[in-house]
């Protein structure tokens, strides 16, 4: 199953005493993860962090996977973060589950944002991921920027006449002189960010 | 209260999350939260927050992932209110 996830939250935009309650964090968070906060050095992280931290993987997990279950729907609480590791540079990995379905997480957290990418390895080389800047936060200058961000990468890797469409579904469609290149692609927006994943893996296949 | 009055006090709840409000005020039960309304779905557990206050009930978890469409979280919230009533 090769799809693609990603999610970005712009944390000046979270409001952090509403986060750090119980009746909105226990919404978004399972007891168990809620009991992996404790794990020593993530606990220096501040929770507020943590919880959208934890948001950002279950929403990359939920995109990857809806692109071959279209009926899903998002629900947090029941897609499961079981391990968490820090790595330098204040990146985080570890794994996700739903149902039977084991995922991978990358993230990035800064001041201004959290970043993920999921994957169904733990192998990021053929991930391509990036996160910009844009000056309007508008809902459609946000998604009509995050997908010329995109298509400006593809287009280095694959060049000719590249377009965006949106399944019925709601994930995006990489189409190349009209027909679809079967590479998936995952989209986000939050206030003045934007970013992208694709993963290469399915060209990889196409070509075996 | 009817289904009407929910609605109609629904889109006090979704207004602050909503950039729209020509679509807002436009709203049917068949309305999706966000792709019809653009709602980002980081604001979906506030609005499940904003209307636990707003109608006084308490939403589970089972319920709360129902609650996509305005048709469904109308179906939510007069349940809840008939289970507290």
């Amino acid at each position: 199953m090769i799809s693609t996830g990603n999610d970005i939250v712009a944390l000046r935009s979270i409001n952090k005493q509403r986060t750090c309650e119980y009746r909105f964090y226990s919404k978004i968070l399972s007891a168990s993860e809620q009991a992996l906060y404790q794990q020593p050095q993530l606990n220096e992280l501040p929770f507020e962090h943590y919880v959208w931290l934890l948001w950002s993987v279950k929403e990359s997990a939920f995109k990857y996977l809806k692109r071959y279950n279209q009926q899903l729907v998002f629900s947090p609480i029941s897609i499961n973060t079981t391990t968490i590791d820090i790595l330098p540079d204040q990146h985080y990995c570890g794994e996700v589950h739903f149902n039977s379905n084991k995922l991978f997480f990358n993230s990035i957290i800064n001041n201004d944002w959290i970043s993920t990418v999921v994957n169904n390895a733990d192998d990021f080389e053929n991930v391509f991921s990036d996160v910009h800047v844009i000056n309007d936060k508008g809902y459609y200058d946000q998604s009509t920027a995050v997908r010329k961000f995109a298509l400006e990468k593809l287009n280095t890797l694959f060049p000719g006449e590249l377009r965006l469409e949106k399944h019925l579904a709601g994930y995006p469609i990489l189409i190349k002189d009209d027909e679809d290149t079967k590479i998936p692609v995952s989209l986000a927006h939050d206030g003045h960010y934007i970013s992208y994943s694709f993963n290469l893996n399915a060209v990889k296949l196409q070509v075996n | 209260m009817d289904r009407k009055t929910i609605l109609s006090e629904l889109k006090k709840v979704l207004a602050p999350y909503t950039e729209n409000k020509e679509l807002l005020n436009g709203i049917t039960e068949e309305t999706d939260l966000i792709k019809d309304l653009k709602i980002n779905s980081a604001n979906l557990v506030d609005i499940i927050i904003d209307a636990e206050s707003a109608y006084n009930i308490e939403i589970d978890f089972d319920s709360a992932e129902k609650m996509y469409l305005v048709g469904n979280c109308i179906d939510v919230i007069m349940d809840k209110m008939n289970q507290s009533a």
